[in-house]
């Protein structure tokens, strides 16, 4: 059984990927066009895959659908996942924002002392260079090409910017989990990085410390959006507890 | 707004082959919106997007009038009876 901590941790990060994953499934047939449809619809496919690859990591009997469909309280997503993001600028916006700070994730998880990290690791970098390119390049051609499309994406990355910044806030237990290895660099270590590349995507200095970000409280308070969420994630279970998909 | 003619190639020995098209304004945008949309389920490991612009096109007119020769269509079945008309009107081999 693994420590308080990293299971802390883990979850934490699985339970991103999870609602990350779902946010992204609810454009499947109502993207703006067919392309965007079927992208929205393979990312949404890997980062449940994600989810569950660490679920079944931290999972002790009942399997990583036991930790997918517990209930609210047991949650650990940050309130950026949590958010309807029904304008598809704000969906592209969170994707992009979202996908900046999991490639930080991932890297440092890369040298785990955790025999189980590596090969989700692996994985996960493959499927994430085209993640991150396919919503570079969505935003940067947006972002340069002045009119509606700028106006808009420009006003949603800014409603997202403390949520997303906020991601970075810590479970509890995370420096036990730096020192024993499970991840090599804490979230203070890795929010830099990830700070100056969304300034410098976005043009110019963005006064982070000014940004009033959602209150977590090392993400043990789930947001208002987040009971239409579970209520849709575990629909299918709640009517067939024996389902299997 | 371009439009991109979508060519996919298989691993091995099979040449590109002509999968579809989309619209993208360029081609870093036409590359994105290729990769799911035609190999998400690795139909190939090569692909090629071409701007319809850059296709030479040839009328039909021109084209067309070769569809009337049947005598360029040599499937080599009048040769192959003969050979055998032949080859029956051997002795059979002394055994």
């Amino acid at each position: 059984m693994m420590s308080a901590g990293p299971r802390e941790h883990l979850l934490a990060f699985a339970d991103d990927e999870h609602l990350m994953g779902q946010g992204h499934t609810e454009w499947i047939g109502v993207a703006p066009f067919l392309e965007e449809d079927l992208a929205f619809c393979s990312i949404a496919q890997d980062e449940l895959g994600h989810a569950a690859a660490l679920y079944e990591l931290v999972a002790d009997d009942g399997g990583a659908d036991a930790l997918a469909f517990r209930p609210p309280a047991d949650f650990r997503s940050c309130h950026l996942v949590e958010l309807p993001c029904d304008d598809w600028a704000e969906a592209l916006a969170r994707h992009w924002l979202y996908d900046l700070a999991e490639q930080h994730r991932w890297r440092a998880m890369a040298g785990s002392t955790h025999p189980g990290v590596a090969a989700i690791v692996a994985r996960a970098e493959r499927e994430e260079v085209y993640h991150r390119r396919h919503a570079a390049t969505l935003v940067g051609r947006l972002l340069t090409t002045p009119g509606e499309g700028a106006d808009r994406l420009r006003a949603a990355i800014d409603r997202l910017l403390p949520f997303a910044d906020a991601l970075w806030d810590p479970v509890a237990g995370e420096a036990e989990t730096v020192a024993v290895g499970v991840v090599t660099a804490g979230s203070a270590e890795l929010r830099a990085p990830w700070r100056a590349e969304v300034s410098a995507a976005l043009g110019g200095p963005v006064e982070w410390e000014r940004l009033a970000g959602p209150r977590q409280a090392g993400r043990t308070v789930r947001s208002e959006h987040f009971a239409a969420i579970h209520d849709r994630i575990t629909e299918v279970v709640r009517i067939d507890p024996a389902a299997h998909w | 707004m371009r439009i991109y003619e979508v060519f996919l190639k298989k691993d091995g020995k099979d040449e590109f082959r002509h999968a579809g098209s989309l619209e993208a304004p360029d081609d870093e945008l036409a590359i994105v919106l290729a990769r799911e949309t035609y190999v998400r389920r690795a139909e190939g490991d090569q692909l090629w997007l071409v701007d319809r612009a850059n296709v030479v096109t040839v009328d039909a007119d021109f084209v067309a009038p070769n569809a009337d020769k049947p005598h360029r269509h040599n499937d080599g079945s009048l040769v192959a009876a003969d050979r055998r008309a032949r080859r029956d009107l051997l002795p059979a081999p002394s055994t």
